[in-house]
């Protein structure tokens, strides 16, 4: 080979030697180079003997590397291990505090995953879309499809294939057992094709169970299934009796995440009846709509059409599109439907929990900070005999690797034993939550997690060993002390910001918890029921059933008062069935007639509502028994309604009217209630008489004592007056307000949660600093005590030291909550996300944490024995 | 040798190469190929990690003492079989020489040497 080629040659076989570990290179690099050197001059000529050559020497080399690897790896694996054990204090202590911080953020990460990074379970679930109809000018709420509507665009969209509907229903299920009141969703025949859903047992809908006149059929969620029917095996070709019909069981649903409600069963649309009733009517909009995005269409480009087929649909029928909320159609993917709720939430979650990681990670730092200073003889030694300082960097890193990959191990155990409490956590927020697991990803996330814990904790120590091991002692002792007191600012910081986060969740929280709903909730029973309104059909026969149940409930003992009504404040399924609400006109108001009439909340109730919830008449009169279907029609209305319309005259004699023909005389005027959440403003709310509006399905009882006692006795009034009516809750309703904040209780505990662990390690690694330092500095203490310092002197000076640094953190820490904290702020309730109350309070706690972390080791300090001390060096 | 790593062919060439006389690096290759008429052929890779081994396990020694100038080159190391090398390498062609009378009584062998 020529000259060139010789040196070029020799650079290649350089670059491949460096597959090799770097101690075998030092060794035997520049002997192997030689001996190559002369092989080549040795080789056979001609280009056969050249690539055989060459082949030979890159297969060997590619084969022996990582063997080589492995054996250093192994050695060093021992090595660390031998002094890990020697150290188990130290070890305990690392493996404990980086546990917490990985099984916390292996927790977070497998909610994440589930539900936010994982497909859904539905086939090409990227294509799937909802559509929403809502108001184009004021932000109002979706307002659902009514059939005709679903026909147009089944019709007219071209970005769209396969439109299936939705919508849920409460019917009462008669079985031998007794009635039940069955969450139905009623779908599209193609429903469950349409999502790729097989049922696992029997058979799903086919396009003859949706023909008008078809055999009404029912698909059994898994869930129902199991918990309602015990998971009966011959289930398919069972009848129940439901709206007067019987329906067959053709099959039961996989265990799915159903959206958007938890379902019982599925009916097809022609098995409801209100679905058939109104197959024609445009206004009768019930009904959410799916749909996949055909190939080649995105979901923006959609949106244009759809807006472009609304306003079409505008102009053909004026009539049933009023101008002014000025209907609009969008979409949103249904993977972002899903998880919209959680999303924001999930994130600042993870991120709190990444600030627990980040503060073990300086913690644990510290430890082997701490570690270094004592082991500086050793690594001295070490490094005389020959170690290099990358051997020893090594080492340092592979003992660092060792515990952190323990620490994820126990990190991951921490975090598949909180699955159940995270399922819980996650379920108010999204529908996901019992997908929540561990998979090979989470897996894969604890690793790195624990590699970069492994590198962060392990370079600065790396970094440290690496100057100091050659010069030694004062000066690196210097700069370690240094990095140790700012690694400690830094888990100061750290935990302000976590803290402050939980204080403004927290406070939010309470506020949510003290806010006035406008209704006393103490001592008082809600029961949801429903009559089956295919018995009771007659307004009358509803009247006299709702008489007699009254009358058999105020009756039993320690009842105050009780009363009827569509509905009850906070009752979680009115919020997921959606609101009862109407649009009314005042009298002899000329509204312009492309205005829309003005909306609001209806409620139906019996006289006795009022005082039963404790809601104050601001004016005029309540409801009295002698408001009879008979007599004229009247209406008491909240005090929100009144002041939007009438101001500041009284609305007392005014009439309204829903239908434009029905005209209802207001005759007294209540306070507001927060009736769909508390951290909501109260609807502007109708009340209707149940006299003359015949319709319940909630009854409320207040006693004098503990309603509980009562729950029996109003659940046989109601069983005796008619054994086919199914109650589906039954709740004080403190616990219904309890559990209508169940989400922001449940952040604010995480968040607690968090801060609190961060806290403790903080103010942990605070106190150890300290106590090392005075443990290296024995010396200097006694020789200050033997000239003359107090005990108090030594003792103030260690705080000072301590609380300078808790200063310092505190300081970096505000910084960051400051401009952290407005990323919570779509979580708070009344509180702001720099809320002076909250900053102020969580540094004062910080600091208090802190000067009792110091106070222990800094008296400890004062006891120093000067002799003992002096002479120990 | 109970707690050394066992004998490889590959090894057991290297340490007879060294039984003669100490060598460096490419002679041992050299050697190897030379005594098994290039039905052996180690590359630098394989050499070098084999004699990390032995020197780990005490069977072979980097000489300290160098050549006469003329046929010294500094960035050559020379390596020896240590008492323990030598050994193991005689208990290795002992164990071998076994396994041959055992093929020879079998009549294994003859077959081949008549062959």
């Amino acid at each position: 080979m020529a000259g060139g080629s010789e040196s070029r040659s020799d650079r290649c076989y350089r670059a491949l030697l460096r597959l090799l570990p770097f101690d075998f290179r030092t060794e035997f690099g520049t002997d192997m180079e030689e001996a190559f050197r002369e092989q080549r001059a040795d080789a056979a000529p001609g280009k056969g003997a050249w690539i055989r050559m060459w082949w030979t020497t890159v297969r060997d080399m590619v084969r022996m590397a990582p063997r080589e690897h492995g054996s250093v790896l192994a050695q060093d694996t021992r090595f660390a291990l031998r002094m890990l054990r020697r150290s188990p204090g130290y070890t305990l202590g690392a493996i404990v505090i980086l546990a917490l911080g990985i099984g916390a953020n292996s927790a977070i990460f497998s909610v994440v995953n589930s539900v936010l990074l994982k497909p859904l379970p539905y086939a090409q679930d990227e294509q799937i879309v909802m559509l929403e109809q809502r108001g184009r000018k004021a932000d109002t709420l979706n307002s659902h499809f009514s059939a005709p509507e679903i026909a147009d665009y089944r019709t007219r969209s071209h970005s769209l294939s396969a439109l299936v509907e939705y919508h849920s229903m409460l019917f009462t299920l008669l079985d031998p057992a007794g009635a039940q009141r069955v969450r139905t969703g009623v779908v599209s025949a193609n429903f469950f094709d349409f999502f790729g859903v097989r049922p696992m047992l029997g058979r799903g809908f086919r396009a003859d169970d949706e023909k008008s006149g078809a055999s009404a059929v029912l698909l059994l969620t898994y869930e129902f299934w199991k918990q309602r029917l015990q998971g009966d095996p011959a289930i398919a070709g069972k009848t129940f009796a439901m709206n007067d019909r019987a329906h067959t069981v053709i099959g039961v649903l996989p265990p799915l995440p159903q959206y958007p409600d938890d379902n019982d069963v599925y009916m097809t649309t022609a098995a409801c009846p209100f679905r058939s009733a109104n197959a024609a009517d445009r206004h009768w909009r019930l009904m959410s709509v799916f749909a996949r995005l055909k190939p080649g269409f995105s979901p923006e480009s959609s949106r244009t059409e759809l807006a472009g087929i609304a306003q079409g649909l505008e102009k053909e029928y004026p009539a049933n599109y009023p101008k002014t909320p000025g209907y609009t159609v969008s979409l949103a993917t249904l993977r972002d439907e899903l998880t919209r709720k959680a999303r924001p939430m999930l994130l600042l979650l993870f991120g709190a929990a990444g600030f627990v990681l980040l503060i073990a990670c300086a913690n644990v730092a510290n430890l082997i900070l701490a570690r270094m200073s004592r082991r500086g003889k050793e690594l001295a030694i070490r490094s005389a005999l020959g170690a290099g300082a990358h051997r020893i960097l090594r080492q340092l890193v592979t003992e660092n690797l060792i515990l952190s990959l323990a620490a994820a191990a126990c990190g991951l155990g921490l975090a598949a034993s909180s699955l159940s409490v995270l399922k819980q956590f996650a379920g108010p927020f999204t529908p996901r939550a019992q997908e929540i697991g561990m998979d090979g990803r989470v897996l894969l996330f604890a690793i790195f997690c624990a590699v970069g814990t492994a590198v962060l904790c392990g370079s600065a120590a790396a970094f440290q060993s690496r100057k100091d091991i050659p010069q030694g002692t004062r000066e690196g002792n210097a700069r370690a002390a240094r990095l140790r007191a700012g690694l400690i600012a830094a888990q100061v910081a750290f935990s302000y910001v976590l803290l402050v986060a939980a204080g403004l969740v927290t406070r939010s929280f309470v506020q949510l918890q003290n806010v006035n709903p406008g209704f006393q909730a103490h001592h008082v029973l809600a029961m949801a029921f429903d009559l089956n309104w295919s018995k009771y059909r007659e307004q009358e026969q509803i009247r006299v059933a709702c008489r007699r149940l009254l009358e058999r409930v105020e009756a039993a003992p320690g009842v105050l008062s009780a009363a009827l009504a569509s509905g009850f404040p906070l009752d979680p399924d009115a919020m997921a069935m959606g609101r009862w609400t109407g649009r009314f006109r005042i009298y002899g108001r000329n509204d312009a007639q492309s205005e829309a009439p003005a909306p609001a909340a209806i409620r139906v109730v019996t006289p006795g509502y009022f005082r039963t919830l404790g809601i104050p008449l601001l004016g005029g009169r309540l409801f009295r028994e002698s408001d009879q279907a008979g007599s004229a029609p009247v209406v008491v209305i909240s005090a929100a309604l009144a002041k939007h319309y009438w101001q500041d005259k009284s609305p007392l004699g005014d009439r309204i009217s829903f239908d434009g023909d029905k005209w209802l005389t207001i005759a007294g005027v209540v306070g507001d209630v927060r009736e769909y959440t508390l951290d909501h403003d109260a609807p502007e709310q109708v009340y209707a008489t149940l006299e003359q509006f015949p319709s319940a399905s909630s009854l409320l009882v207040r006693t004098d004592a503990d309603p509980a006692t009562a729950l029996a006795q109003a659940r046989r009034a109601i069983l005796e007056l008619d054994p086919q009516i199914a109650i589906r809750l039954t709740k004080t309703l403190d616990e219904v307000r309890a559990d209508s904040i169940s989400p922001p209780r449940a952040l604010s505990r995480v968040f607690g949660f968090f801060a609190v662990l961060a806290l403790v390690i903080a103010i942990g690694g605070l106190a150890s600093m300290l106590a090392l330092s005075i443990q290296q500095r024995q010396r200097e203490i006694g020789i200050r005590i033997a000239v003359g310092a107090t005990p108090g002197a030594v003792t103030a000076g260690f705080v000072r030291q301590g609380l300078l640094l808790t200063g310092a953190g505190l300081g970096v820490g505000f910084a960051c909550a400051f401009g952290m904290s407005r990323l919570l702020r779509s979580l708070l309730f009344e509180v702001t996300p720099t809320d002076p109350l909250t900053f102020a309070a969580v540094a004062a706690l910080l600091f208090a944490a802190a000067f009792a972390a110091c106070v222990v080791p800094a008296r400890q300090a004062a006891r120093v024995d000067p002799q003992i001390a002096v002479r120990s060096e | 040798m109970d707690n050394q790593t066992p004998l490889t062919p590959a090894m057991f060439h290297v340490l007879l190469a060294l039984a003669g006389t100490e060598k460096h690096g490419y002679a041992v290759l050299k050697e190897v190929h030379e005594q098994t008429r290039g039905e052996v052929q180690l590359s630098t890779g394989t050499l070098y990690g084999i004699i990390k081994r032995l020197l780990a396990d005490g069977l072979v020694t980097e000489v300290r003492h160098r050549p006469p100038t003329e046929e010294d080159d500094q960035r050559r190391r020379y390596y020896a079989l240590t008492p323990e090398g030598r050994s193991a390498a005689a208990a290795e062609a002992r164990r071998m020489e076994k396994l041959i009378d055992r093929a020879r009584s079998k009549r294994l062998l003859q077959s081949l040497e008549s062959a």
